[in-house]
Parts: C-alpha cells; sequence; structure tokens
C-alpha cells in the first residue's frame, strides 16, 4: 500500500465512510480487525464479523423505525459494540454521535435533546439508568439499547431491548429485505452529515459540532503522517470514542491502514495493556506521557547507583542523538555506535517497561505538552511528534514534519489546508477539513466560519517556515491589573513538567499579581512525604503537610526562576481533593476547566489575594 | 492534649516483595477506642500484626507510651501492655479454658492479681466458668471468641489490639461481644484498637475511625461523622439509594469525601 499524500478526500475510490466501509470488510474478510480482553485472554474480531454485526445493527435500526439522518447516540466506554453501532448506523444513513461514559443524566438530558438523538445505546446498568432518568424528558428518544445486560435480567420495559436482540431483528429485516442494506450503503453524500461531536463547553452549554463524510475521508487519507500502517500492526484504544482525535485514531484511520485495534480493559490498565499489546503507533494526551514519565523518573530514584549513572549517561547518549535530529542532520558515526550501547543497554529496558518498543511513531495533542518531554522520549530513541487541531477541523491542523522538527511549535499545516492568523493573533484554518457548522446553531456557525476560514479561538505565532506555535486559548489570556497579557498555559505546562504536579491552574485576570492552583500527583507525591518519613493519612492531610507546601513551593520557585518578573506565581494553593472524571473541574481527558476551577474554589483564590 | 498511647507513623511492611501497608499514620489515644475499617486484603491485620510485633516494619515508627518499639519480639511487646487478640481466635485446642486463660497471664509473677483477674474475666464471661476444666477445642465459635478475649486480657494489658472479633458469628453473639469490648474499655480504662469488616458495629463503639484502601488511609473522622459520609455509607454500611429501577447494581465511583 503506497504512502498517502494527505490530498485526496476519497480513500480506496470511495467517497463515503459507508461505501469505505463495505469496500474494506469485502477486502480484508477474515484477518483480524479488533481485539478485546474477555476474561483475561484477548478475543480477535475479524473484519467479516465487524462487517456482519455492523450491518445488523444498521438493519435493526431500520427495522425500529431510522430514518435517514436520525442521530443515534453512543454512551458506552471503547468496546467493539461501539464500533459496531457506529459504522451500522452510518451504513444505513444514520448519524452517530457518543456521549462521555462520565457525563452526569442532566448533561444526558441536554445532547439527547439538542441532537434530536431517537436511538440511544447504553452500554451496561449504570449508563441505563442515567438515560432512565432523564427519558420523560426526551420526546423525541425512541428506543434505548444496552450493550450489556448483566444484571437486567428481571428488567422489563417496553423502551429497552439489548444489543442481542437488536441484532436479532436486523437478521430479520435483511432476511425479509434483501439488497436493502446495499441500496442503503449507496444513500449518503460525501457532503452529507456523518456524525455528531458535542464539545465540552466550558463556558456555556456544549455544541454539536458537525462533520462530514468528506471531511473525515480528507483525515483518513493523512493516516500516514506520523508512521505508514500495514495490517498487522498493533494499536490500543483508550482515550474516550467520543473525542474526535481517537475516533480518527481508532476507528476511521484503521479502515485504510488495517491495522488491529485493542481495546485497553479500562483506563486504570492502560499501562499493563500497553505492555501486552507494544502498538506500532501511540496517540495519548500530554496528561498520559506526563505519567510515563513521572512513573520512570521515581523508578529510577529507587535505582541502585549503578542503574541511575546507566539510565542518565544512556540518556545523555539519547539527548545528543534527538539534538542532530532537531537539527535536521544525521548524528555522526561515533555517536550512533553510541546510540546503539545506550538502546541495548538501557534505552530499550525504559521503552519495553512502558511498552513503547515497538511503537514506529507516537503523536501527543489534544492538550499543550511541555517541549522538555517530548525532548525525553526522543532522547530514549521513540519518534514523538506534536499535533494540533480540533474538533471543528476533524482532528489534524498541524503536524510536526518528520524530517523538520521545531520543539514548542505545533508543526505545519497539514498538506492541502492552510493556516493563517488574524490580526489579532487568532488562528484561523481553511481546506476539506473544516467542519460544516454546530448543529441547530446557524448563530455560532457563523461566528466562527467566517468567509470558509475556521476560527479556532487559540492564540499564536506563525515563523516563516510555517511552524506554528499555540500560546493559549484566547479567552484564557490573563490581563492583570497592571495591563500585562499573560499566556497562563505555557506556565501550567512548565508547572506540570514536575512529577509531583498532576496539573496546574494560574489565575490572575485583573489582579495585581499571579497565582496558581495546583493539583498534586497522588502517587509520587505520596512516595515523597513516605521517603521522608512525614506523617499523613488522606490525601487532604497529606496536602497539608508542611513538606508538601514546601516541595510544591520548590517546583513553583523553578519555574519562576525561567519567567520574566511580572510573570511569577506569588501565591498557590493545593486543590485538597482527588478529583475524577466524574466531577465537573475536570474534562474527560483529565485536565482542569479554568472556569469551573475559578469559580468553585473562589473563596481560596480569594483568600491568596486577601493575604497579599 | 496528653500524648497519645500509640503513635504509628509512616508504617510500611511488606510480604516478601509485596507492600501490604503503603506508609500508614495514626494515632490511639489512651482509653479511647479506635477502629480501623477496609475490606479484605486492604491491611488491617497487618497493622495490628506490625504493632504486636509479630510482624516487623521494612520503615516507619511505632510509639507506645511514648516508647518507640516496632521491630520488638511480641512477649516484650506483652509486657509494655499491648494484647494481640488474633483473627480466627487461636485458642489452645488441646488445652483447657482455664489453661488458655492461665497462658494469657504468663508475664505475670503477681499470684493475687491473676486470681482476682480470672474472677473477672468469669464475670465478663460467665459461660467460661462453666467450661473451666472444658478442652478449648470443644467450645463453639462465640465461645472461643469470649476466650480469646479473655486470655488477652488476662495480661492486665493497657492495650488490646482486636482483630475481627466478629468475624464467623451470630448476629446476637456479636452485639454481645461488642457490649462488653465496650464495658471493658469503660470500667477497666483498656485503650482498644479494633480492627473490623463489620462497620456498622465497630462504628458504633468507636470514637474515631480511619478507612483503609489497599494499604493507604483514605479517610479519617470521629465515628460519629463517618457514619454519615456517603462512600461509608454505601461500601461499609450496604445502604444506598435504590436509584430509577429500583434495583441499581452497579456501584458509584468511591471519592473519600
Amino acid at each position: 500500500m503506497a504512502v498517502t499524500t494527505g490530498l485526496s478526500t476519497t480513500v480506496f475510490g470511495q467517497d463515503t465512510l459507508p461505501k469505505l466501509f463495505r469496500h474494506v470488510v469485502c477486502e480484508r474478510g477474515h484477518r483480524v480487525a479488533m481485539r478485546e480482553k474477555d476474561l483475561g485472554i484477548w478475543r480477535a474480531v475479524t473484519w467479516h464479523e465487524y462487517g456482519e454485526r455492523a450491518k445488523h445493527v444498521g438493519l435493526g435500526l431500520v427495522a425500529l423505525g431510522l430514518r435517514h439522518r436520525d442521530v443515534v447516540s453512543i454512551m458506552a466506554d471503547n468496546c467493539p459494540e461501539w464500533l459496531y453501532t457506529d459504522m451500522g448506523t452510518l451504513a444505513v444513513g444514520g448519524v452517530t454521535n457518543g456521549i462521555y461514559t462520565t457525563d452526569a443524566p442532566r448533561q444526558v438530558e441536554y445532547i439527547v435533546n439538542d441532537s434530536g438523538t431517537r436511538f440511544f445505546f447504553a452500554a451496561d446498568e449504570e449508563q441505563l439508568d442515567k438515560i432512565l432518568e432523564v427519558r420523560a424528558r426526551c420526546p423525541e428518544l425512541v428506543k434505548i439499547v444496552v450493550f450489556d445486560t448483566e444484571g437486567l435480567h428481571a428488567f422489563k420495559d417496553e423502551q429497552v431491548i439489548s444489543f442481542d436482540e437488536l441484532l436479532e431483528l436486523g437478521l430479520g429485516y435483511g432476511a425479509e429485505h434483501p439488497g436493502a442494506f446495499d441500496r442503503m450503503v449507496e444513500l449518503a453524500r460525501p457532503d452529507d452529515l456523518a456524525i455528531l461531536v458535542y464539545t465540552s463547553g466550558t463556558t456555556g452549554p456544549p455544541k454539536g459540532a458537525m462533520l462530514s463524510h468528506r471531511n473525515i475521508l480528507f483525515q483518513i487519507d493523512y493516516s500516514d503522517y506520523v508512521t505508514a500502517l500495514h495490517e498487522g500492526d498493533q494499536q490500543l484504544s483508550f482515550l474516550p470514542l467520543c473525542h474526535i482525535a481517537e475516533r480518527t485514531v481508532s476507528v476511521f484511520n484503521p479502515l485504510r491502514t488495517g491495522a488491529t485495534i485493542n481495546f485497553a480493559e479500562s483506563i486504570d490498565t492502560v499501562p499493563e495493556n500497553l505492555r501486552e499489546v507494544a502498538p506500532a503507533l501511540f496517540f495519548a494526551v500530554p496528561r498520559i506521557w506526563e505519567k510515563f514519565y513521572s512513573a520512570v523518573a521515581l523508578r529510577m530514584r529507587d535505582a541502585t547507583r549503578v542503574g541511575r549513572l546507566a539510565y542518565h549517561w544512556a540518556l545523555s547518549v539519547g539527548a545528543r542523538v534527538a539534538e542532530q535530529r532537531i537539527a535536521g542532520r544525521r548524528p555522526g558515526l561515533v555517536l550512533r555506535l553510541l546510540f546503539r550501547v545506550a538502546d541495548f543497554l538501557v534505552l530499550d529496558n525504559v521503552k519495553r517497561s512502558m511498552g513503547l518498543h515497538r511503537a514506529r511513531g507516537t503523536a501527543t495533542g489534544a492538550a499543550p505538552i511541555a517541549p522538555e518531554l517530548i525532548k525525553w522520549y526522543m532522547a530514549l530513541g521513540i519518534d514523538m511528534r506534536e499535533v494540533y487541531g480540533q474538533t471543528e477541523n476533524c482532528g489534524l491542523a498541524t503536524a510536526m514534519p518528520a524530517d523538520r522538527i521545531k520543539l514548542g511549535t505545533v508543526g505545519i499545516a497539514r498538506p492541502g489546508t492552510e493556516v493563517r492568523l488574524s490580526p489579532e493573533g487568532e488562528i484561523l484554518l481553511k481546506g476539506p477539513h473544516v467542519f460544516m457548522g454546530y448543529y441547530k446553531n446557524p448563530a455560532k456557525t457563523g461566528e466562527t466560519i467566517v468567509d470558509g476560514w475556521l476560527h479556532t479561538g487559540d492564540v499564536g505565532v506563525m515563523d516563516d517556515e510555517g511552524f506554528v506555535r499555540i500560546t493559549d486559548r484566547m479567552k484564557d489570556i490573563i490581563i492583570t491589573a497592571g495591563g500585562k497579557n499573560i499566556t497562563p498555559s505555557e506556565i501550567e505546562n512548565q508547572l506540570k513538567f514536575s512529577p509531583y504536579i498532576s496539573d496546574a491552574v494560574v489565575i490572575g485576570d485583573k489582579r495585581k499579581f499571579l497565582s496558581c492552583l495546583v493539583m498534586i500527583d497522588h502517587e509520587t507525591v505520596a512516595q515523597f512525604a513516605q521517603e521522608r518519613n512525614v506523617p499523613f493519612t488522606n490525601f487532604a492531610s497529606l496536602c497539608r503537610t508542611e513538606e508538601v507546601q514546601r516541595l510544591i513551593g520548590g517546583e513553583i520557585d523553578r519555574v519562576n526562576r525561567q519567567l520574566a518578573r511580572v510573570e511569577t506565581i506569588k501565591q498557590f494553593r493545593l486543590i485538597e481533593q482527588i478529583l475524577t472524571a466524574e466531577d465537573e473541574e475536570l474534562t474527560p481527558t483529565m485536565k482542569l476547566k479554568r472556569a469551573f476551577v475559578n469559580r468553585k474554589y473562589k473563596d481560596v483564590i480569594e483568600a491568596m489575594y486577601a493575604e497579599a | 492534649m496528653a500524648d497519645p498511647l500509640l503513635t504509628v507513623t509512616n508504617l510500611e511492611t511488606y510480604y516478601g516483595p509485596i507492600m501490604a501497608i503503603r506508609g500508614i499514620s495514626f494515632v490511639v489515644p489512651e482509653r479511647s477506642v479506635v477502629t480501623i475499617l477496609g475490606a479484605n486484603g486492604a491491611g488491617k491485620s497487618t497493622i495490628l500484626k506490625t504493632v504486636s510485633g509479630v510482624m516487623d516494619p521494612q520503615k516507619g515508627t511505632v510509639t507506645f507510651a511514648g516508647r518507640e518499639i516496632q521491630g520488638m519480639d511480641p512477649d516484650r511487646v506483652t509486657r509494655l501492655g499491648i494484647s494481640h487478640v488474633p483473627e480466627g481466635r487461636e485458642v489452645f485446642p488441646f488445652l483447657s479454658v482455664r489453661e488458655n486463660l492461665m497462658m494469657g497471664a504468663f508475664t505475670r509473677r503477681d499470684a493475687a492479681g491473676v486470681g482476682e483477674d480470672l474472677e473477672l474475666v468469669y464475670s465478663y464471661f460467665p459461660v467460661l466458668r462453666s467450661r473451666a476444666e472444658q478442652r478449648a477445642g470443644s467450645l463453639s465459635g462465640g465461645e472461643q471468641q469470649m476466650l480469646a478475649i479473655s486470655r488477652a486480657l488476662m495480661a492486665r494489658p493497657r492495650m488490646m489490639l482486636l482483630d475481627e472479633p466478629s468475624l464467623g458469628l451470630s448476629p446476637r453473639l456479636v452485639k454481645e461481644i461488642f457490649e462488653i469490648i465496650a464495658r471493658i474499655n469503660r470500667e477497666r480504662g483498656v485503650t482498644v484498637l479494633l480492627v473490623e469488616q463489620n462497620a456498622n458495629m465497630a462504628l458504633h463503639i468507636a470514637d474515631y475511625g480511619y478507612v483503609l484502601e489497599v494499604g493507604r488511609i483514605v479517610m479519617e473522622d470521629t465515628c460519629a461523622r463517618l457514619l454519615e459520609k456517603e462512600d461509608i455509607k454505601e461500601f461499609y454500611l450496604g445502604m444506598k439509594e435504590s436509584g430509577v429501577r429500583g434495583t441499581r447494581r452497579w456501584k458509584r465511583k468511591k471519592t473519600w469525601r
């Protein structure tokens, strides 16, 4: 298979997802499409089975009354059924929409009604309860389908059926209407709405971004940007499929590459699953990369003296190789040989411990990352590329090119698209990847797409070679009482590079000085306290110990030294609760939400400014 | 406030390569009842074994009455005034009830005092008097538990470590035993560190509680306040909202707030 250019809006000559799906299912037949762990054993699903089940889901929905362009919502963690439902719905002309499993019933109600969802797929009993709680206020909802009916055997409800029953319905419908499915597959046009992706609104309610078949196929055509994948290559799927990045990497791109998707058992088992799967390509958000790095840093501190020396030596060799690569040069022969030795003795083991020893490429995106972190991975010999983009441009907008690396930037515009800065410094995008608009919200659409240019809401700069550096979200920029503009995320990224800091929010809009709220990394800080015999009981008491306060203060000072004086953080507080994805303060990818944090910790913030 | 009778700081204990207690700190004030709650394998028994000297900690200190006792042999710990009632009772099955009780007093030289205490435990558990010459192995589970507690009392301890006294007992017997533990604490001034899975009972007799999950303390508070916490109610007391269908099976995520 030839490496693609990323310029086409068709894949294998197919111009919609249903046609592409039908084509590849037919081509690949009994080769493995995905794997799921069941009672400790990885079980394979072939492309043929994938195709059959998707078809029965689609026909089952038609039997239940699905009409062209009806919205189908899926509320489940990543699993094969998610993909069957996604492809099945699209195949019969429906529109799919994912809902985060961490959403509360109130949010489910909003999205179901805003999208006019007629069919709702719930992962299990827990998600079913959420929709049952609000269904009386969802007039357009027709049926609820449950993937896993464990614990529901005694439950009978007119509106609820199991996934297996749906497949049966589809099988029956297919037998009675031969040829119907193939006609439906032909139904969609390239510019039709294919999927809805709700963007988590940090201000106001979430909005449904509409993505067309053309948007998605255009991005599929660029799936080789980090490394070209082939059948037999493994991938691990664990980030939420509701997120456009994971959807593209784990559902859409494999349609072209034929790589096998392995579903992680849960977010907690990602490190183990990663070691088992050893993927060829691994995409993750900065939080995951930070965690892996912290784990290695922590392990090295417990290592023997010899081990530590070897690690530092090997890493310094790796760093020199990485520097050559960043400068666009091929390392000299001696350095290359040294790296071989370092890799054999140390670096390969570090990669193995993370499950990245077979990764030909990795990518990071969806949130800002500290350049030092990318450099660390590059020093290990891992090809890591930072990418940038958003839901509204169907994922990828810019990516770091293979042959020219500028750390601290998010690379250059993906082929076939343009990037431009507005006079205010806002990043604007144009190309076949720009979305159709927000669902039933022409006003917002009009604000976002102006003359064909997508307004990203991100502020940045671009150099003469087209490399884009993102400074911040436009609305996040802090203007201090002194009138100085400050981009908080740059400071926050520096803070997050500390193994002890999981996340931080810098505050200071219309204030005399900057302060910040810090979420500590429970594992590493607990170990720190333990090593120093600092007594603590629960999370709050750990946060309150003098030593931990001093530790975080020290980390902040370290960052302060790299900042201009007006940008230094003068006060800080720790968030004394362990936050989970269910909490409103966090996004599903475990990032602190600035607006919520500012509101929820108002008293703590005021106290910092009252004291000073 | 006076120094607590028992102070545990940053305790780490391993079973071979496996860390059972991952850095634990807590205090037990004199004359109080403190409970440690936790599921199977949380590390509760390991804490008691480490305090009583059956196991040695890798790290951390155990201070009893102002003296560091971690790593001391169990018999010395007993002499200092800590009696351990192990999980599963562990009475000597082929010795008589009376002999079992006397084994509890092996550290003592004051025959008169031992006699008094024998009377005392018989007054707490009259059934033991009537079974005094019977082999301990022939006692019922509840009677064996009474015997184990009595045997510990025979050392005239300042502090008792009780490891799941309710294990395998009928609800009525559990209630009885807990009442007597409360009495021993009240009347004899014996400080009690109680490890339990029966959270309801433990929280009602103890003053202060710690919740242990996989080797770490996740929550601490007075028992009155712990009884009000959502997570305690759902995960330790088995109370939960039934949800829309009336038969909720799935569990909320624990947040320990």
